[in-house]
């Protein structure tokens, strides 16, 4: 049995009391696995994680993280903690250069460590190394991607969530990027990604959820889960909620 | 025509631009239009004051550093006005603007700081009335440099502190890990959070800069000119020109709008009379606003 990372119980949350678009999600990360959360329009994926990172208010339920309860921690203690979020856009400081987007998120380093960090991301993203100096804004989609995931990463964080990260991409860096995810789930990195490209996500990742109005439907093994009748069902919203009770296991 | 202006003009610069670090700080990190920066100025000065003359009473009668009208009381005083002042600027946000700013609406902050600023003015009326006030009367005498230009010992020691103030607040923003920080709150506020910078950290940082400058750039003012509860209040109008001239969030804009700013009205008193020393600030605002928005220095949301 792996070592469960980040468990989420019972989850509600929404932006206005009493409006929940997360209601009573419950999903697992192990250690070391990539998790996919998917689901159709408006499911509430995006809603969902990013209450996990303490941007959207939580109403009920616990998050837990290495078994430490982070459910009302605020969203700027959250790196510290070890939970470190990529959000689908805006997601680099336009203006700063390259480098000082890393410096920034090394904030919570200890000041001696910060060059290493750096150093062993640009080992990591040599696009990023090449363009040190240039301000974020002018990165192409792609490396802008690349830089919101170093950011995210140099602070070895216990787990990686990310939001539709190819989201707005052009289909070869949609490719770069889940590559460059495989990677650095190959170093080590637990991560727990949303997505839309159903198909790209699934194909690097180790299991999968299905988030439909608000609550976990279908868990199951990424390779085999779009094969899976219930899941097609669930996406495509043909009234899955009776049958899909006994399919889910 | 004279080129007595230029002294006059980088003094008076020296002044605004001093004060319109700490208006663009707080537009471009807190996302306000702060109507009560003018008045930290006037605090700033008259806290001096009530220090210096503290001082006085307990020393008695300190001479100047010869060959400046001021003396280490003066210096130390500045010390604790700027302290006084910053966290004046601490009290009022916790008092005041931090709850307006839960709102999320910007005007509602802006009017917030109407009141207080009309509170601050008024509050320093009733108290010390609005008679001017001098840190010295003695009289010093400007010296010649050449081209028909004079200085007097202040005036070089003030624009060298500015120039050493200036430097230093730009070096903490673009150098240190807190100036990131605020870089990092004026171009993405969530993402700065996200990224686990402390925003609160960051804004009480924002506003201890900006009230210090105002009360260094208040007794620049008292030291050169005079102090009066009014005269924050009077600088507001060339302090936004200045600020926007440079582009909004911009400290050496701010800097180099308020000289501009500065050597415009003196040139303009020279030229045309000094009765039009305040549609100057106002001319170059409109003029920014309408040619070049984001300023000199700005760059365009992207």
């Amino acid at each position: 049995m792996s070592e469960t990372v980040l468990d989420v119980r019972d989850l509600e949350a929404g932006y206005e009391p009493g409006v929940p678009i997360v209601r009573g999600a419950s999903i697992t990360v192990d250690k070391g696995e990539i998790v996919v959360v998917l689901g159709p329009n408006g499911a509430g994926k995006s809603s969902l994680i990013k209450a996990v990172a303490g941007l959207v208010p939580i109403s009920r339920g616990t998050v837990l993280l290495d078994g430490k309860d982070i459910t009302a921690a605020p969203a700027h203690t959250m790196v510290r903690l070890g939970l470190a979020f990529v959000p689908q856009t805006e997601n680099v400081f336009p203006l700063m250069s390259v480098e000082d987007n890393l410096k920034v998120a090394c904030g919570i380093l200890e000041r001696r460590q910060a060059p290493a960090s750096i150093e062993e991301m640009y080992a990591m993203f040599p696009d990023l190394a090449r363009q040190k100096r240039s301000a974020a804004g002018n990165l192409s989609g792609g490396q802008r991607q690349m830089l919101a995931v170093a950011r995210a990463l140099i602070v070895h964080p216990k787990v990686l969530v990310l939001d539709e990260p190819s989201a707005g991409l052009s289909p070869k860096f949609v490719a770069v990027v889940f590559e460059m995810l495989a990677a650095i789930r190959k170093s080590g990195v637990t991560i727990l990604l949303v997505e839309q490209n159903a198909k790209a996500a699934l194909a690097i990742g180790d299991r999968a959820y299905v988030l439909v109005e608000g609550k976990e439907r279908h868990e199951g093994v990424a390779s085999t889960l779009w094969d899976d009748p219930v899941v097609a069902e669930l996406y495509l919203g043909q009234r899955p909620l009776k049958r899909e009770a006994g399919g889910a296991a | 025509m004279s080129l007595q202006f230029i002294v006059d003009g980088l003094l008076a610069g020296s002044m605004i631009g001093l004060g319109a670090i700490g208006v663009t700080l707080t537009y471009s990190i807190l996302r306000f239009s702060n109507f009560a920066h003018g008045d930290f100025m006037a605090w700033g000065a008259y806290a001096t004051l009530v220090c210096v003359g503290a001082i006085g009473a307990l020393f008695g009668k300190v001479a100047p550093i010869a060959p400046l009208s001021f003396g280490w009381p003066l210096i130390l005083g500045l010390i604790v006005g700027m302290a006084f002042t910053a966290l004046l600027a601490l009290l009022l946000d916790k008092l005041l603007f931090s709850r307006l700013r839960r709102q999320e609406q910007a005007i509602i902050v802006v009017m917030g700081s109407f009141g207080a600023s009309m509170a601050l003015r008024s509050l320093l009326e009733f108290v010390f009335t609005s008679r001017p006030t001098y840190f010295s009367r003695a009289i010093q005498i400007a010296m010649p440099v050449g081209l028909g230009i004079r200085i007097t010992p202040d005036q070089i020691a003030l624009l060298f502190l500015t120039a050493a103030l200036v430097l230093g607040v730009h070096l903490l923003t673009t150098r240190t890990q807190t100036g990131r920080s605020m870089q990092a709150m004026s171009q993405n506020p969530a993402l700065a959070r996200i990224a686990g910078i402390d925003v609160a950290g960051v804004v009480r940082v924002t506003w201890v800069i900006g009230a210090a400058l105002a009360c260094v750039a208040g007794v620049m003012i008292g030291v050169l000119v005079q102090i009066r509860p009014l005269m924050g209040f009077d600088m507001l109008l060339p302090m936004f020109a200045a600020a926007i001239l440079g582009g909004i969030g911009s400290i050496p804009g701010a800097v180099v709008g308020g000289l501009i700013i500065g050597l415009a009205e003196a040139g303009a008193v020279q030229l045309i009379g000094a009765e039009w020393r305040a549609a100057v600030s106002f001319i170059i605002l409109m003029a920014v606003l309408i040619v070049r928005p984001i300023g000199l220095f700005g760059v365009r949301e992207r």
